[in-house]
């Protein structure tokens, strides 16, 4: 199963990709990890005329923490998420769903850009960016996580434009993560999932929520009322209702669009639970 | 054979019984070893193949210039250039059946699956000639496929073959008044309809080829990811027309099998026409989308089975209608195991009466191939049948089957197919699975979960009793070894295996190695080479232990009694008076004289004037063993598990095997055999499955789709042994297939008895979150 | 489509090749190096087979193109043991546990326990289950190659406490 042929392009600066971009138009494709793209290349499901390395470029990669801001360069490591102390000292939730994302071979290579901007409404990172309201850097402006992702594998970027890094919000307090879902097999995509974050009061009452919800719409699903609800005390299971209450998942031969739904509700639960269980 | 007239090697099972390290694993751990794929060969062409993307439909256009003239592409060939001169494709053992589906390297004007290879494209690279087959222009207007069994037999349904009168492959019946009568005379029946669903062996390896021609000498190498050289070299002589002496099959190591590798299928005889057509060496090397689609597919059984009991639930007697689904081109006597499931039905249970129809139909589908115990459907379908059998008339499955079960008392035990039973243990593995398990503190346990929690935990049992190493399966049932002892006393043996995971270079050794009385590490076992082996019959059918061990032993057991009497003549003794101890043929009682194992073989070859002038020279043997009709294995599977009722998850909590198989020759590869078998019975059970959509397309193309369970999935599997000698000279059974004829069912099990709880049921695997979800939904769950 | 000359470290050994864009470092390694331990068994990311360790990480190398690999210090499972030929403890403790059958997968398997157990010297057995689901297996039904995890770590540490190389 071999690709069909392209030209390999190995810019290092931002401008060079841009430019790259420009002249090749929906013939280009950036290449980062490579985890999602390169298989689908070598099954011949798409091809390019060019893919467009972004690995070496300049100024996309690593992790600063700024003005209560976690900025992920794009083509950062999965892994990174796993193993920089930075990463769960800040936004748990992130080094939390780190190990959910496949395996660790394929954490290695693949990046936290290269997923959000694969949009794949069966992850992890695009349901952690919504639930937390991530901004997301292209050019010089920050898209906001709930505009990015505009439908199963689609996002907001034209033909000519890179992501550059995501920014989650750091909390303040007892910042408490969860991530639960129902795969298949062990690394498999979710075939619903809940990811969530809570920020607890000294009395271990939620003041901060960001529940997002994994494979139950056309894009990643940011249950803001379910949030809400929580912090108004609303208990678990009422809760994890709220979360599931709008969402359209799919109907496919791994469960229907109810059974998603009950196992969406299910997953809510438990990571609500287990965020607000005492701590051992 | 000889057996007790001759010398006694002291120290027998010095290695047959022990769990020695295996001889293939210092290559394959360190990247050495030599797979299909790994063999390069200058000027070596590679082939892609163009493939039916409609399940049924003709062929109206097929251009082939412009892939022709891509820079690289060295040739394509399609059934125009190869179909013509090819010869008969059948594999030896249906060579002439009429039955059989037409057979063609290339499809030829239609097309009768999604994957049917229409034309071959020859290249530099692999890359190049995929891209020379998206250059090759293939129309096809569809006609409409059959896709399953039942479609395929309705009266008027579309034709899967032209060539022939109906979808009707195979038909067969036994049917007797004896079961009429029991039905009539039963207290209770119960009659249950269970199907198994689609799946595919997905051996790590793909398959492949190199076909090296030799135009100036005739000569045809393949080297061939197989399980059966011996039977690749018949099929591509008989296809190429290469005749069989010129013809060399190697397949030194296997990347897996589970049957697929057993015979040859189109891919591998077209590619050696094109090599010999051209004269050039040419490699294809299937890919996993390939492998998925178009190699082999297995399990589609649905059976309807009926079991009729007196009230104290003792079977009188069983009626069964298997319907097997084909595909298209069933491969091999193997695609074709309807009336295995039938006549194997009763297994180890008391069942004086049993009538069985059976049939397979042939749809537009993957080929149906042999996979690790292609009959299996009748454990699945009797143990299944027991544990719904029990439930209706309110008696716990494992007292059921301690009622039913042939007990060591009754053995011989002719069934009613005539096949007698020896030697096995069904209800000793029964009572240790049961024990191991803990059946009864499961059985308190499961009810003061539910009662307190509502928690859905489940117990299944799965027994069954396993033909091996059938004698009477000709070519299949006979092996012939080599032992060569070299003049320093090293040994070569060669027998025509195909080893491919079960470690036949080392098990053979340790059994040639206890017959001479000499050290493992001066035994080598050389197979999977026609150039190398007697004429052999590969491996697969849970025979290695049975025909291959024992082969071994009777060619062993002429060298050594040829060395004892060289050895007898050197020492002016007797050859009774002679026993082989540590590396030396001595006289019993007097150790002094002796003469070193090398110094025979030696003399056997470089001093034969000291040879009794009617003596043989040089120290070597070949002898066949030709195993019974039948023999039988017997194991006993257990398995508890746990369902999430949110999500429909099966969990596996314990699983348990008792098994006997026999004196086993490597406890150790025994196990290994078990877990793996184990392993894909849950994987079939709970994960994997081969889904077409309604026109014929697949849909489970990658292995992101055909869900093989990974170690997650897969939980500690307990296995205890019963050793209960069977009647051949090494008291071997068969391992090869048992661990994944009993497991699906035992799987399956659990999981129906937990969902009976709540008065919910499943007669159809996979058990998947959906489906165990809908079965929780139809009882308001 | 033009072709590239990449230059790579190869179980410490300076290697260099011309290649096309899109042939992957599996091929890379196996066809224009000879080095065939590597296997292809899916060639789309999922099996594991073709791991390999490139500047220490355990990647599928059937997803990596060799022009990406360029500078770059591979390891397989040639390369992965003390001295050619030689078995590393993790590739003893395969054979002790008969964590290996066919063979075909073993060296994805090998080259990935060897980066998880660098990492996770003493792993409990649900760190071993999630470390090594990224590697598919047929034939074991993964008694062995739990089996020949645990012994692994035994092995390692036996060899670091007598002073040996790992």
């Amino acid at each position: 199963m071999k690709p069909a042929p392209f030209e390999y392009h190995a810019p290092t600066t931002i401008d060079e990709v841009l430019d790259l971009l420009r002249s090749h138009g929906d013939d280009a494709k950036l290449l980062a990890g490579g985890q999602s793209l390169v298989p689908m290349l070598a099954l011949r499901l798409t091809r390019f005329e060019h893919l467009v390395d972004v690995n070496r470029v300049a100024g996309i990669d690593g992790i600063t923490r700024a003005n209560g801001t976690l900025r992920i360069g794009a083509t950062t490591r999965q892994r990174a998420l796993e193993r920089d102390d930075r990463v769960a000292a800040s936004v748990p939730l992130l080094a939390v769903a780190a190990p959910h994302i496949g395996h660790f071979q394929i954490r290695n290579r693949g990046t936290v850009g290269g997923s959000l901007a694969h949009s794949d409404p069966a992850a992890e990172l695009p349901a952690v960016a919504v639930a937390l309201d991530a901004g997301f850097e292209v050019g010089d402006r920050v898209v906001p996580a709930m505009d990015f992702f505009t439908g199963p594998w689609t996002t907001c970027l034209g033909d000519d434009e890179l992501l550059s890094a995501a920014r989650f919000p750091v909390w303040d307090g007892d910042v408490r993560a969860s991530v639960q879902e129902v795969a298949r097999r062990h690394g498999d995509f979710a075939l619903a999932g809940a990811v969530v974050q809570v920020a607890l009061d000294a009395d271990g009452r939620v003041t901060r929520a960001g529940i997002g919800l994994i494979g139950m719409a056309s894009t990643p699903w940011h249950a803001i009322a379910a949030e809400q609800a929580l912090i108004a005390g609303a208990p678990p299971l009422d809760v994890a209702h709220v979360a599931v209450r709008d969402t359209d998942p799919n109907d496919d031969i791994h469960a229907s669009a109810s059974q998603r739904r009950r196992m969406a509700i299910a997953m809510v639960e438990r990571a609500l639970r287990e965020v607000t269980s005492a701590r051992a | 054979m000889t057996a007790g007239a001759i010398a006694s090697v002291a120290g027998a099972g010095r290695f047959v019984g022990q769990s020695v390290q295996r001889r293939e694993d210092p290559r394959l751990l360190t990247g050495a070893g030599t797979y299909v794929d790994d063999v390069s060969v200058p000027g070596m062409l590679h082939a892609a193949f163009v493939r039916s993307h409609v399940a049924a439909g003709v062929i109206t256009q097929l251009e082939v210039d412009a892939a022709g003239a891509l820079d690289g592409v060295v040739a394509v060939l399609t059934a125009a250039d190869l179909n013509r001169s090819a010869g008969s494709m059948q594999p030896t053992i249906q060579l002439h059946d009429p039955a059989n589906a037409p057979l063609r390297p290339l499809a030829d004007g239609d097309v009768r699956f999604v994957g049917e290879p229409v034309a071959l494209v020859v290249a530099r690279s692999r890359a190049i000639a995929e891209d020379g087959c998206d250059l090759v222009v293939l129309d096809i207007d569809p006609t409409v496929p059959v896709l399953t069994a039942d479609a395929a037999l309705e009266p008027g349904a579309p034709l899967v073959h032209r060539e022939r009168t109906s979808n009707l492959a195979q038909e067969q019946a036994v049917l007797l008044p004896q079961y009429d009568a029991a039905k009539a005379a039963a207290t209770h029946v119960v009659r249950e309809t269970f199907s198994q669903h689609r799946q595919t062996p997905t051996p790590m390896e793909t398959r492949g080829i190199v076909a090296i021609a030799r135009p100036a000498s005739g000569e045809l190498h393949c080297h061939l990811s197989s399980q059966n050289p011996h039977e690749a070299r018949l099929v591509i002589s008989r296809a190429t027309g290469v005749p069989e002496h010129l013809v060399r099959v190697t397949a030194r190591d296997v990347g897996g099998g589970f049957g697929q590798k057993f015979l040859l299928q189109r891919e591998e005889v077209v590619v050696a026409l094109a090599a010999h057509r051209i004269g050039r060496t040419i490699k294809w090397i299937e890919d996993r989308r390939e492998n998925l689609i178009a190699s082999t597919h297995a399990r589609v059984d649905r059976t309807t089975c009926e079991v009729a009991l007196d009230a104290g639930g003792n079977i009188l007697g069983a009626f069964v209608d298997e319907l097997e689904d084909a595909g298209a081109f069933p491969v091999g006597a193997a695609g074709g195991a309807a009336g295995a499931v039938g006549a194997f039905f009763p297994g180890p249970y008391r069942i004086p009466a049993l009538s069985w129809i059976a049939r397979a139909a042939w749809t537009n589908t993957c080929p149906r191939g042999a996979y690790r115990g292609p009959w299996m459907m009748e454990t699945i379908a009797r143990e299944q049948l027991i544990d719904a059998t029990a439930r209706a008339i309110g008696m716990d499955p494992l007292e059921l089957r301690r009622r039913n079960v042939i007990g060591d008392d009754e053995l011989p035990y002719t069934t009613p197919m005539g096949m007698t039973y020896e030697a096995i243990t069904p209800a000793e593995t029964l009572e240790q699975a049961a024990r191991s398990i803990g059946y009864d503190e499961f059985r308190s346990e499961q009810r003061r979960a539910f009662d307190a929690h509502g928690l859905l935990l489940g117990i299944g049992l799965s027994l069954y009793v396993e033909p091996c190493a059938m004698g009477s399966m000709d070519p299949l049932g006979t092996e012939t070894a080599t032992v060569r002892v070299q003049p320093s006393g090293t040994v070569i043996v060669s027998l025509g295996s195909g080893s491919h995971g079960q470690g036949l270079e080392t098990t053979m050794a340790q059994v040639v190695a206890d017959e001479l009385g000499i050290d493992l590490d001066q035994v080598i076992v050389l197979q999977g080479d026609t150039d190398v082996a007697p004429y052999g019959r590969g491996t697969g059918g849970s025979a290695s232990a049975i025909i291959g061990a024992n082969a071994c032993r009777a060619a062993s057991a002429v060298v050594r009694e040829r060395a004892c009497e060289i050895a007898a003549h050197l020492m002016e003794a007797a050859p009774v008076d002679l026993e082989i101890v540590g590396g030396e043929i001595r006289v019993k009682g007097t150790p002094a004289r002796a003469i070193a194992w090398t110094e025979v073989a030696r003399v056997a070859y470089h001093e034969t004037a000291r040879l009794g002038p009617d003596m043989r020279r040089g120290l070597e043997a070949t002898e066949s063993y030709t195993a019974p009709p039948a023999t039988f294995a017997n194991a006993c599977h257990a398995c508890t598990v746990e369902i999430d009722p949110a999500t429909g998850v099966v969990r596996i909590l314990r699983y348990v095997v008792s098994e006997d198989c026999g004196r086993m020759i490597n406890p150790m590869i025994v196990d290994g055999q078990i877990a793996g078998g184990v392993a894909q019975g849950i994987g079939g059970a709970l994960y994997e499955h081969v889904v077409y959509d309604d026109a014929g397309n697949p849909l489970t193309t990658t292995f992101m789709d055909y869900l093989i369970p990974t170690a997650a999935e897969i939980p500690e599997i307990e296995i205890h042994h019963i050793e209960t000698p069977a009647n051949n000279p090494g008291g071997h059974k068969g391992v090869g297939e048992g661990g994944a004829i009993g497991s699906p069912a035992a799987v399956f099990n659990a999981v129906a008895d937990a969902l009976a709880l709540v008065g919910a049921t499943v007669t159809r695997q996979p058990l998947g979150p959906r489906q165990v979800l809908d079965a929780l939904a139809a009882v308001g769950r | 489509m033009h072709e590239h000359d990449v230059e790579l470290t190869v179980n410490g050994e300076q290697r260099r090749g011309r290649v096309e864009a899109r042939t992957t470092l599996a091929d890379f390694l196996r066809d224009h190096l000879g080095l065939t331990g590597t296997h292809l068994a899916c060639e789309h990311g999922v099996c594991g087979a073709c791991t390999v360790l490139v500047d220490g990480d355990a990647v599928r190398s059937c997803l990596l193109f060799a022009v990406q690999s360029d500078g770059a210090q591979v390891t397989t499972i040639e390369g992965i043991g003390p001295a050619p030929g030689e078995l590393g403890p993790v590739q003893r403790a395969f054979m002790e546990c008969h964590g290996l059958q066919c063979g075909f997968c073993t060296a994805g398997l090998v080259v990935s326990v060897t980066a998880f157990l660098d990492e996770h010297p003493s792993p409990d057995p649900s760190a071993i289950i999630d470390g090594l689901s990224g590697n598919l297996c047929r034939c074991t039904g993964y008694q062995g190659i739990v089996a020949a995890v645990r012994r692994a770590t035994e092995l390692r540490r036996e060899s670091h406490a007598a002073g040996g190389a790992a």
